[in-house]
């Protein structure tokens, strides 16, 4: 492999790691303040999609995907926002299992329901930002680079909530105690359902911004979600940073995976070869913290 | 005023605290004294309005807050001070103290320099994790970050629990002081003597029902205190 080859699919892995990272931090917020497993995380990422290409292609070219985006982002929002309200408060507290049937029952009625809306067939948009880089010899596409610019965005974005609002705040104080947090006079229910929409809304960024670059069908709220949860096993659920680590790893073994002729037919089980591994040295995953 | 009226407390089927009623008027302070396991630590989450199975009536200044949500307690005064000198161990003292300020104090306003007045220690260690804070030092946070919410009411649980004396003798000085300032106090205590020397009146617990109510004096060397805590 040449240089420029290895810089080629390193970006390819970036581009990878852009969108997954933005599907994972979603799930790893949610899991950190809630301690809930969201097995729909990925329908909220596929209606996105759907609707990004949907809209977007209705509105045309240009100005459409983003317009697509918005719309899309402000669904997803607002599922989350009432499956929170409807299915999770149910189970807070409860045993995982019981978390993890509840969500996986919103995922089946949100994979029947996107079925009959939109149909078995897959749906394409062309993408906004055109056109692509030439570096020494090989090609990159301008929106790879849109992706990965958008994810660092996204990251610093969520850490800057985190860390410098007093939103973020509340979140972290309800990570480590929501009785004392309601004692000191924050609606901790009210915080939930806000923390859970905005970890809604990152699924949806991601499938949004997904869109153009592959094309999106009614299979492609599992394929995200389990390659959301290596990453989160990976790198710690819980954590942002974590979530990046994770995307980074599992983004570059699918794209070096792929292009090298040997490990191609097994590219997707090195990421859970890795996921074992971590789960078997470090449980918890890199940057996680242990349950309390 | 606290008014606390049948408050009962059930955890499932077990039936935890049978009808407790208290007043206690503006710069009071009522010690609540039991055993451990007595209920004192129920009474005070019943209070604070964290318990489903709790029923009763709970009225502040003459406002009903039955039925409210524990962050409307704590919104209408109610401050509560949970036992172990509870704090967010992964926010910074300074995030510990800004997340309890809703600026409703009126007159009475707590803010940060006051509350570093009252522990010039803590605001040394602004910007450390309160995770990483001495016991005495988190029981320091947890009181100033009781203050921010500018309580009518304050429910104290166990205050002292773990102190070095100098510390227990500082904490009781400073509930003196907050009565002055108006605050009606419950002070849950194994420490009864600490507790009984800035009381007014003390209720004594057991197993989930009062059994007897004293002025503080009297309490000192009744019957019931040698019978109840064994001393």
């Amino acid at each position: 492999m040449t240089p420029g080859q290895v810089l080629l699919f390193a970006v390819g892995g970036l581009a990878n790691a852009a969108y997954l990272f933005i599907v994972a931090a979603g799930l790893s917020l949610v899991f950190g303040a809630l301690r809930v497993i969201n097995m729909a995380h990925g329908s909220l990422y596929m209606i996105a999609a759907f609707v990004t290409v949907v809209i977007g292609n209705q509105l045309g070219a240009g100005l459409g995907f983003w317009g697509g985006m918005l719309v899309a982002v402000a669904v997803a929002g607002a599922i989350g926002g009432v499956v929170e309200v409807l299915v999770l408060r149910r189970v807070y507290g409860r045993e995982h299992l019981v978390q993890l049937l509840g969500t996986y029952a919103v995922s089946l009625i949100i994979a029947g329901a996107v079925r009959i809306v939109f149909g078995a067939n897959y749906r394409t948009i062309v993408s906004p930002i055109p056109g692509h880089l030439d570096l020494g010899g090989y090609s990159y596409a301008s929106y790879s680079l849109f992706m990965i610019a958008a994810a660092i965005a996204i990251g610093c974005a969520v850490w800057a909530m985190l860390y410098r609002t007093s939103l973020g705040r509340n979140i972290r104080a309800a990570v480590a105690d929501p009785d004392l947090l309601n004692a000191t006079g924050v609606n901790v229910t009210r915080l939930y359902t806000t923390v859970f929409m905005i970890g809604a809304a990152l699924a949806g960024l991601g499938g949004s911004i997904v869109a153009p670059s592959q094309a999106v069908g009614s299979s492609i709220d599992t394929d995200v979600l389990v390659l959301a949860f290596a990453i989160s096993v990976i790198g710690g659920l819980g954590s942002i940073v974590g979530s990046a680590v994770g995307a980074l790893i599992v983004g570059m073994v699918i794209s070096f995976g792929l292009v090298i002729p040997a490990t191609n037919p097994f590219a997707l089980a090195f990421v859970f070869i890795i996921m074992t591994a971590v789960l078997i040295v470090r449980p918890r995953g890199l940057f996680g913290l242990p349950e309390s | 005023m606290l008014k606390v009226e049948g408050l009962n407390v059930r955890y499932g089927k077990s039936h935890v605290v049978f009808d407790f009623s208290v007043e206690v008027e503006d710069g009071k302070l009522l010690a609540v004294l039991g055993r451990n396991g007595a209920g004192k630590t129920t009474i005070i989450r019943g209070i604070t309005g964290l318990l489903p199975g709790a029923s009763g009536s709970v009225s502040v200044g003459g406002r009903d807050m039955s039925g409210w949500p524990a962050h409307r307690r704590t919104r209408g005064g109610v401050a509560y001070v949970p036992s172990g000198a509870r704090c967010f161990q992964n926010l910074t003292v300074d995030e510990n103290l800004e997340i309890a300020s809703h600026a409703n104090g009126g007159d009475r306003g707590w803010t940060k320099k006051r509350v570093w007045e009252l522990f010039p220690k803590l605001e040394g260690l602004k910007n450390n994790m309160a995770g990483g804070l001495s016991g005495g030092e988190r029981q320091m946070l947890a009181l100033g970050r009781a203050l921010m919410g500018n309580p009518r009411v304050m429910l104290l649980d166990e205050p002292t629990e773990g102190l070095a004396p100098v510390l227990v003798q500082s904490i009781g000085t400073l509930l003196g002081t907050l009565k002055s300032t108006g605050v009606s106090i419950l002070l849950a205590e194994q420490n009864h003597q600490m507790a009984l020397r800035v009381a007014d009146r003390a209720a004594f617990i057991e197993k989930g029902r009062i059994v007897e109510v004293l002025p503080a004096a009297r309490a000192r060397d009744s019957e019931v205190l040698h019978r109840i805590l064994g001393v």
